[in-house]
């Protein structure tokens, strides 16, 4: 589709006729030979005043969260929220079937005791902040996720074998193409392009 | 040649002590000794039953740091960690106090009649210690003892000499020959420990018995092990050294290892209570009625809040690790809980109606402590703080935690 798309963009037609992405960009992309090259132009690109930069890398780089600026997942959050969660139903689940459901005297023990409703507090605490945090990872980072418009770059294929791609994105309240293009390309960028959204 | 900004720390940092800064903080360590032993003897000459469990409790506690720093090197070297390297030579140099511990058990051969029950001759009338005797007797419990901190010893040593040689030719042949011994190492470890603990606590309330007592005590030590660290390091940083050396991030793994092994003293030590409340059989719930009775209720209640429920959440989140002021407080707390833990063990059995804190306990300390302490900083006369030939010594400087 996308293919067809661009056709029907080029062709010399009334703008109501043409695709509705027409003209919109993800941004520009360029592409670095090295992790240090892209961190350096990552902190320059920061220091000209752009905001909405994304970095596309084969591998995790020590230090490219702080250089671009993110700040703490809120993942830990959500675990320790769903762990308490885990913990209080525990304890409800312990004492609720145990000494008001269904109150049967095990072994002369009470009805409701903390030392053998431990194992239970700790397996459910340990379940539910596991689920928060695989299910919090998933979500935050917007996964299951099938297409991407970072993937209309053409040399796309390098950001999983050995190029370290630096995007400035369109929603970057300086972004204009050619500047954009002008800055990746005097940072060292080898190949830097406008791509579609 | 990739350059990152971590590239100069380590020429710019300052980790030789000079000779005045050693030689007070050697005759600081001195003092407490000599203070430390004479009151032991005072203490000794004064009240006799109460200083046989002081000494014990004083000797368990310095004594499972240094079989924590054991573990803990070894462990470094059999995963080749890069991260501990900086910190190293600090757990090496605690490590390298295991030897004295066999001198400092003399005392309580001395003192097996005053502590352990077993070796009175009314055992031997006793139905179940009856059949306990050809384990529990003065001769084999000197020789296992004696036996165990040798063997333990050797591993030490061997440890030290291989960081200490690559020191000055930097050959990644003491990298190798440290892993090959840190292999049985190990082993060897949790098994003397395990002796170790049986023996020397265990044994003070000999109807009791716990499989899981080993591993508790290994745990305690660890954690006491990593809370030393935190506190000499920190030490060190506000005088002046290693302040590039053991950054922030250095800190905040030693911070994860504080609460794991909080969390993991809990574990264990809450696996051996709740299987012995479940099963509420006479001989094993009495260590446990003696430990609930009039003010050991509250060292109980102490341990459960103060070792795990407090540190448990405030270290936590990742901010506290980091912050140096809140690590180097929970590192010294939980110093004080592992001893409260020790004397929580071993002090019921001489004071079954409450807790009753001497001044012998504290002489012991020191003298323990001082003894310790003046062969932890014997290693850094004219020496580095850091193991400056390690092969991974510029990778640990520039790790960073995700």
């Amino acid at each position: 589709m996308a293919t067809l798309d661009r056709i029907i963009d080029r062709l010399p037609l009334p703008a109501f006729l043409k695709h509705e992405d027409a003209g919109k960009h993800y941004g520009v992309i360029g592409d670095f030979d090295t992790p240090e090259d892209l961190l350096r132009a990552i902190r320059t690109a920061r220091a000209a005043g752009y905001s909405k930069l994304e970095a596309y890398t084969p591998f995790p780089i020590h230090g490219i969260d702080e250089a671009l600026g993110e700040g703490r997942s809120p993942l830990g959050k959500i675990v320790i929220v769903c762990g308490l969660a885990g913990l209080t139903l525990a304890i409800l689940l312990q004492w609720w079937t145990g000494a008001i459901d269904y109150p049967l005297v095990v072994a002369g023990k009470p009805l409701f005791a903390f030392e053998p409703s431990v194992p239970i507090m700790f397996e459910l605490s340990v379940l539910l902040a596991a689920f928060g945090a695989v299910l919090g990872m998933l979500a935050l980072n917007k996964l299951p996720q099938y297409y991407h418009p970072a993937f209309n770059y053409s040399k796309w294929a390098g950001a999983t074998n050995d190029r370290f791609l630096l995007a400035i994105e369109a929603k970057d309240p300086r972004f204009s193409a050619e500047e954009a293009i002008t800055f990746l390309n005097a940072a060292g960028s080898r190949h830097s392009e406008l791509v579609e959204a | 040649m990739a350059h990152t900004h971590h590239d100069h720390a380590h020429k710019a940092d300052n980790y030789f002590l000079p000779a005045a800064a050693w030689t007070s903080g050697r005759n600081a360590f001195a003092f407490v000794a000599l203070a430390g032993w004479l009151g032991v003897a005072a203490g000794f000459i004064a009240d006799r039953k109460e200083f046989f469990p002081a000494y014990l409790v004083a000797f368990l506690f310095f004594l499972s740091i240094s079989i924590g720093a054991t573990f803990f090197v070894m462990v470094q070297h059999l995963t080749g960690s890069a991260w501990s390297v900086t910190v190293r030579r600090l757990m090496e140099s605690l490590m390298r106090a295991l030897p004295i511990f066999v001198l400092l058990l003399i005392p309580i051969a001395f003192g097996i009649h005053d502590l352990y029950h077993w070796s009175h001759v009314e055992a031997a009338n006793d139905p179940i210690l009856k059949q306990k005797l050809s384990y529990l007797n003065e001769k084999w419990f000197l020789i296992r003892n004696f036996g165990v901190l040798l063997v333990l010893s050797v591993f030490a040593t061997r440890l030290w000499a291989h960081t200490r040689r690559q020191d000055e030719n930097g050959s990644l042949k003491h990298t190798f020959a440290a892993e090959k011994w840190s292999a049985p190492g190990v082993i060897v470890l949790f098994l003397g420990g395990s002796v170790l603990a049986f023996d020397l606590i265990m044994s003070l309330d000999p109807h009791w018995f716990s499989t899981m007592f080993g591993v508790i005590f290994l745990t305690g030590g660890a954690l006491a092990l990593i809370a030393t660290l935190i506190v000499s390091a920190l030490s060190l940083r506000k005088s002046g050294y290693l302040t590039h050396t053991i950054n922030e991030e250095h800190y905040h793994d030693l911070g994860k290892w504080l609460f794991a092994l909080t969390v993991f003293w809990a574990y264990t030590s809450f696996s051996q209570y709740m299987l012995i409340w479940y099963g509420n059989l006479p001989e094993e719930i009495m260590w446990f009625e003696h430990r609930l009775e009039g003010s050991w209720l509250v060292i109980s209640a102490l341990l459960v809040v103060g070792h795990f429920l407090v540190p448990f959440f405030s270290l936590m989140p990742r901010a506290m690790k980091r912050n140096h002021g809140v690590l180097g407080f929970f590192a010294g707390w939980l110093l004080f809980m592992h001893f409260m833990d020790l004397y929580w063990q071993v002090m019921p059995v001489f004071h079954p109606h409450g807790f009753a804190f001497s001044w012998i306990n504290l002489a012991a300390l020191a003298a323990v402590g001082g003894s310790m302490g003046l062969v932890f900083w014997s290693g850094f006369r004219e020496k580095p703080l850091i193991p400056v030939g390690d092969p991974r010594l510029k990778q640990a400087m520039a790790f960073h935690n995700v």
